[in-house]
């Protein structure tokens, strides 16, 4: 009887740490496809490339505990998201006495040399896009990009603290706007 | 939107439905007036040219030339064994939820329950048992050697401070002003004797209901002087608490302090220093600065000083809420480094020349804006509600039957949603109020500054009643067409709830309604309403509203 309650207990310790380990497994293919849009996000909120790679990792971690903590999470990727924003809204308050990081994309678009085999018009037209996004205000940039990562609505809503129907109002302005540069 | 009606549906509409955000009901007219509408038609298309050219500029610019990641991306590996030791690592109370299936968690609350309540009897009883004993051997000894010739600081919750010489052989104390020496007499206290085990001993015995804890602490005038600290609570009468201090080596009362259940408190130390004449006794009153820097808050904030406080922060807090800078504007103040700081991302260059009108000039408040080029733009309203999900098409339908037709829907729904929106920003701010100065840390307010706060507090869940009584004028009568039952408000506080806690659940119950409202106006898609919405809807409003009686009443005591 003993030995069986010890198998008992042993099958239970590696249902868990088959559990634990699956776990694992999620947590690091979803790092894996996503840690280059999670890092980008973190950059275009004005984190130094270095502190935005640190908060990656950091945020999946969290991500990992979350999840083995027991929280139900219907959608990982948006989770990481809103976690992600408010992470490095957090890191950006903290260095708040430096420059916010600007990766000065207008001058690497505008410089033709950094890749000969982009097309000049293409570059152009890339340029132009760029200014008319960067003139977008903060709350419809930070809509559009969170809505180029996939998040619905309701989610953007989550992350930035706002109601879904101001999601979508923030959003026509940004399209209609970037439509119209695009039309000119 | 039937043939009769031409309108074109817009770029929020067209949007929406490319964005798959729109109900499906909404979205079959939609279409329906797109397969007809050639002009909308191009828009949509124009639309999702636009919508092909972010997905370029993501990939060709922010994937092509933001900078890569400056280190090779490490496996999370080495990450999952740390927080896996963090969890371990956790009071079991923050582990269970992954230990345990429900009905094993169920069993495991029971039995820390019983465990819990075996403890507190067992502690309980210890503490008393250790008070009186304690007391007991400070009474003798104090009896053995009279106290010598000291100087005691006073200390009193108005944050008036005055130091008394006394003991000697008459041990005579000069009175205390005179509000302090009524409660004193009220509270059964002898006054004559506050820092002293007797008078503790008297009046402790004399309790019908008490709670005793006993704790080691180190001395206020030396923190390598070891100390037995006695905190005795009453369950009724005048004094709340009383604490007494008590030198391990010899059993002297070094420290008391007095809680008054009108939330007054008096504190005694002895300090250490030479008193001023050796044999006198009751011979100095002097008023000079607190004992011990504790409080950090001052009346007078914004004054040079060398660094801010918690004081400051809430006068900033104030003034921005006084140009409304709190309901929406993406600014955020924080107390760091011994200065505020009041920064902000995409605030509208209005919004910043206010704020820099407002504080710069103020010692310690630093302002700091980034992206100075960037415009906030609020939207004016919220995109109008219309259509529903197919399940919640009956009750949308019932709803446009009752307000007399589409049209008169469609009022009553950006009505009902601006008011939401109006009473979401205050919900918001109020939370923020709540968090940015917990319980812990009102405390250490002066009470100027506890005034001030609470009337920030207040400012906004008054506004968030009127929007509440907007809303309800509105949609009770709308409710109750529907077969909405109203219902009573959620309890009473509890006697010791603090308004904090009462300004998150307020939160809390605002966001339900937002939820429900949502559902209702046929907002958000893919939520289905349940049969008893109305009641539903009519129940959270209650919830809020009791939210908000009890934050008033918190925040008025």
């Amino acid at each position: 009887m003993a030995a069986f309650y010890m198998s008992e207990e042993l099958v239970g310790i590696l249902r868990q740490e088959g559990a634990a380990s699956a776990l694992q497994t999620q947590v690091a293919q979803l790092f894996e496809e996503s840690r280059e849009d999670v890092y980008r996000y973190l950059m275009t909120l004005g984190l130094t490339p270095s502190r935005a790679q640190d908060a990656t990792q950091e945020v999946f971690l969290r991500l990992y505990a979350a999840l083995k903590h027991g929280e139900e999470i219907e959608n990982p990727r948006g989770w990481v998201f809103r976690v992600a924003h408010n992470w490095g809204l957090k890191v950006r308050a903290r260095h708040a006495s430096e420059n916010p990081f600007d990766a000065d994309l207008e001058a690497t678009l505008a410089t033709p040399a950094h890749d000969a085999e982009y097309d000049l018009l293409e570059r152009e037209r890339m340029l132009h896009f760029h200014r008319a996004v960067e003139a977008l205000s903060e709350q419809q940039k930070r809509c559009l990009f969170l809505r180029m990562e996939g998040l619905r609505y309701p989610e953007i809503a989550a992350t930035l603290g706002i109601s879904a129907s101001a999601v979508g109002e923030f959003l026509r302005r940004a399209m209609a706007r970037l439509k119209k540069v695009r039309d000119e | 939107m039937s043939n009769w009606q031409s309108a074109h549906p817009g770029e929020g509409l067209l949007l929406r439905l490319l964005d798959g955000e729109l109900a499906a009901r909404k979205a079959r007219q939609v279409r329906r007036h797109l397969e007809a509408c050639w002009q909308c038609r191009a828009e949509l298309e124009s639309l999702e040219a636009t919508v092909a050219e972010c997905v370029r500029y993501r990939k060709q610019v922010l994937a092509g030339f933001l900078p890569e990641a400056p280190n090779p991306w490490q496996p999370l590996d080495r990450g999952f064994d740390r927080v896996d030791a963090e969890l371990a690592a956790a009071p079991l109370w923050k582990r269970l939820p992954r230990l345990a299936p429900a009905w094993q968690w169920g069993v495991a609350v029971l039995a820390a329950a019983a465990l819990l309540v075996a403890a507190i009897v067992q502690l309980g009883r210890t503490p008393s048992v250790q008070a009186a004993s304690l007391l007991e051997k400070a009474v003798a000894a104090a009896s053995a050697h009279p106290a010598p010739v000291r100087t005691i600081g006073i200390r009193l919750r108005s944050g008036l401070t005055m130091r008394h010489t006394v003991g000697g052989a008459a041990g005579n104390w000069l009175p205390l002003p005179p509000d302090i020496e009524t409660a004193f007499q009220a509270a059964h206290y002898d006054s004559a004797d506050p820092l002293g085990a007797r008078a503790f001993q008297s009046w402790r015995d004399s309790l019908p209901q008490k709670t005793d804890e006993v704790e080691t602490e180190s001395a206020p005038e030396n923190p390598h002087e070891p100390c037995y600290q006695i905190r005795t609570q009453a369950a009724e009468g005048e004094l709340a608490s009383v604490t007494l201090l008590l030198r391990v080596a010899d059993l002297a009362p070094v420290e008391s302090k007095f809680e008054f259940r009108d939330r007054n408190w008096i504190e005694f130390t002895q300090v250490m220093e030479p008193p001023p004449q050796p044999d006198g006794f009751a011979v100095a009153t002097t008023h000079e600065a607190p004992l011990r820097p504790v409080v950090p808050s001052r009346p007078a904030a914004l004054t040079p000083r060398s660094s801010a406080s918690i004081s400051d922060e809430l006068q900033v807090v104030t003034l921005l809420h006084r140009i409304g800078a709190d309901l929406g504007d993406p600014v955020e103040v924080s107390l760091t480094d011994g200065e505020v700081l009041v920064s902000g991302a995409g605030v509208s260059p209005e919004r910043q020349r206010q704020v820099h009108e407002l504080l710069d000039g103020a010692a310690n408040v630093e302002v700091r804006f980034s992206e100075p080029e960037a415009a906030l733009i609020m939207p004016s309203a919220p995109a109008p509600a219309t259509g529903g999900d197919t399940a919640n098409v009956g009750i949308q339908t019932r709803l446009e039957k009752q307000l007399g037709g589409r049209a008169a829907f469609e009022r009553f729904s950006t009505h009902v949603l601006d008011g939401n929106e109006a009473a979401m920003s205050h919900a918001y701010a109020l939370r923020s109020v709540a968090e940015r100065f917990p319980a812990g840390n009102e405390e250490s307010l002066a009470a100027p500054d506890r005034v001030q706060l609470h009337q920030l507090a207040r400012d906004h869940v008054a506004a968030l009643e009127t929007q509440v009584r907007v809303m309800e004028s509105a949609l009770a009568p709308v409710l109750a067409g529907l077969g909405g039952k109203a219902v009573k408000a959620a309890s009473a506080p509890a006697a010791d709830a603090q308004w904090q806690k009462a300004a998150e659940d307020t939160f809390r119950a605002s966001r339900h309604l937002e939820v429900l409202l949502s559902v209702l106006l046929g907002v958000t898609p893919g939520q289905n309403a349940s049969a008893d919405l109305p009641s539903q809807t009519l129940a959270a409003m209650a919830d809020l509203k009791a939210g908000l009686a009890r934050c008033q009443s918190l925040l008025a005591q």
